[in-house]
């Protein structure tokens, strides 16, 4: 009988819990964690959350700070040095995340012979739980064609990436390229949970013929192809997140579907300029290996 | 995608695109619009090659002056006149081929003839459909008006546009002029339970 994926998605987050543990002291970057999964980097840390139930960041910080308790406790070794240890640069860094996971400072927990000033405190160590939701989570699998896109590359943090499409629809519109038939396609690679803000990458696409050539910063590519899981997204951009959330811990993991490694999509299906972003439409496209 | 300031027309003249689940009286002032005219079926070929034609030559223009680092606006939902050959309101016994529509984008009054032109002309450059052409702007005044919001399909207007005639009855009013639509839902991806369109008609004193 074939496993349900998410068994064996399990199983190979497992892999990966295991390695964090072994290397709390190592640098841990994502792409050596997702590789040691055998996921691919653009769906690695959002399998991770639907598994585990936190980020990734969240999970590794915890063990540290975890892992630093307990050496409060049981070592003599000085508050900076186990501050150090955990990855904090700083004596108020270290107090200030171990107060929000624990409750109290390292001193208080030391001088209390490691018992907590009261219980986990509201704010710290919070599970993100994959969101059940109130309603059951509309998904459907489509065969999305190949799309020659122009597109603007945009480094930087994800809320910005605005300035790239007022470049790229300024420079498609005047020259008469925009029209209803359009697609607005935007491909995020990186988790903006992970990846230093001013290091995501992320494409801004607008569907073109085969006349339109590439200029200056706009250039071409094809995008899509192959089977999607796509559900619709409604409300403003910030929230996409948490459907994101939703689309692999309620959906992906009860399937059995698995994904395929290329980015997803993200179908922006009215304008921003007009709409209000309660009224904001998306379409979230997550790429699937097919099915055997 | 992000928002920048500019020019928002509909934020703008706020008390004329009110959507109010019971009808109400508005001030319609006279407003530009890109334009373009048809006959025949909603939704059918001609209606919707000249959506095309109208949004491209929307878009077209627009970006034309963003890029020229012009005043910039955002572009404003798509809105539809109807009427029929005889001046009456009969929609639901005249067959559709034989309603006439004039779709129209307001626009904003900075916009000049020879930027439509020009849009045009780079359109039909591009090898797109000689529609672009037929856009025009006109500029048009409705007056007093009787509006309101429809929830549901398109075909379920009739309902709402009784309860508009009826209410302008009560001012001692009476319809006159043409039915009046904005788009507010994209009917590609709303239910049409959930279609949201705010119907407008003008309304005049009653002449005995």
């Amino acid at each position: 009988m074939k496993k349900s994926t998410e068994q064996l998605y399990k199983k190979r987050i497992l892999r990966v819990q295991m390695y964090i543990q072994k290397n709390l002291d190592s640098d841990l970057p994502l792409e050596k964690l997702a590789k040691k999964s055998y996921f691919s980097e653009y769906h690695f840390h959002r399998i991770f959350r639907a598994v585990v139930g936190e980020s990734l960041k969240e999970y590794i910080r915890r063990l540290r700070l975890e892992r630093a308790a307990s050496n409060l406790k049981h070592s003599n070794n000085s508050i900076i040095n186990i501050a150090l240890d955990a990855g904090y640069q700083t004596h108020e860094a270290f107090t200030r995340a171990f107060k929000a996971v624990f409750g109290c400072s390292p001193s208080g927990f030391r001088s209390g012979n490691g018992t907590l000033a009261h219980s986990q405190s509201d704010t710290g160590n919070k599970k993100i739980k994959p969101d059940n939701g109130d309603y059951p989570m509309k998904v459907e699998i489509k065969t999305i064609d190949k799309m020659r896109v122009a597109f603007v590359r945009h480094v930087g943090p994800y809320n910005q990436c605005g300035k790239a499409w007022e470049m790229l629809c300024t420079h498609l519109g005047k020259d008469g390229y925009l029209g209803p038939t359009c697609k607005f396609v935007g491909i995020c690679y990186d988790d903006p949970e992970v990846t230093p803000p001013e290091k995501i990458r992320y494409d801004a696409c607008v569907t073109v013929d085969e006349n339109f050539e590439p200029q200056g910063d706009i250039a071409v590519q094809t995008i899509g192809g192959g089977e999607y899981a796509v559900t619709t997204h409604f409300g403003p951009y910030e929230k996409l997140s948490l459907t994101y959330h939703k689309l692999f811990g309620q959906w992906l993991l009860k399937s059995d579907r698995e994904v395929r490694s290329e980015p997803s999509l993200e179908f922006y299906l009215n304008d921003p300029d007009s709409a209000e972003p309660e009224e904001l439409i998306t379409d979230i496209c997550l790429p699937l290996i097919p099915k055997k | 995608m992000q928002k920048t300031e500019k020019v928002d027309l509909y934020k703008l003249h706020k008390d004329q695109y009110i959507a109010p689940k019971k009808p109400q009286l508005v001030e319609v002032h006279e407003a530009k619009y890109l334009a373009i005219n048809g006959r025949g079926e909603p939704g059918g070929e001609e209606f919707t090659a000249k959506i095309g034609a109208l949004y491209g030559m929307a878009y077209t223009i627009k970006m034309t002056r963003k890029f020229a680092g012009k005043q910039d606006y955002s572009i404003c939902k798509l809105e539809c006149q109807w009427w029929m050959d005889d001046g009456s309101q009969n929609f639901s016994t005249t067959p559709k081929e034989q309603w006439n529509w004039k779709l129209l984008i307001r626009t904003p009054d900075f916009v000049q003839d020879d930027e439509l032109d020009e849009a045009a002309k780079k359109l039909l450059e591009k090898g797109k459909e000689s529609e672009v052409k037929q856009v025009a702007f006109e500029s048009f005044s409705e007056g007093s008006c009787v509006q309101m919001l429809h929830v549901g399909p398109y075909e379920n207007e009739p309902e709402t546009v009784l309860i508009m005639e009826d209410f302008a009855k009560q001012q001692d009013m009476e319809f006159h002029g043409k039915h009046h639509e904005i788009y507010i839902s994209d009917p590609r991806r709303i239910p049409p339970e959930r279609l949201k369109t705010i119907l407008r008609h003008p309304v005049r004193k009653k002449t005995c």
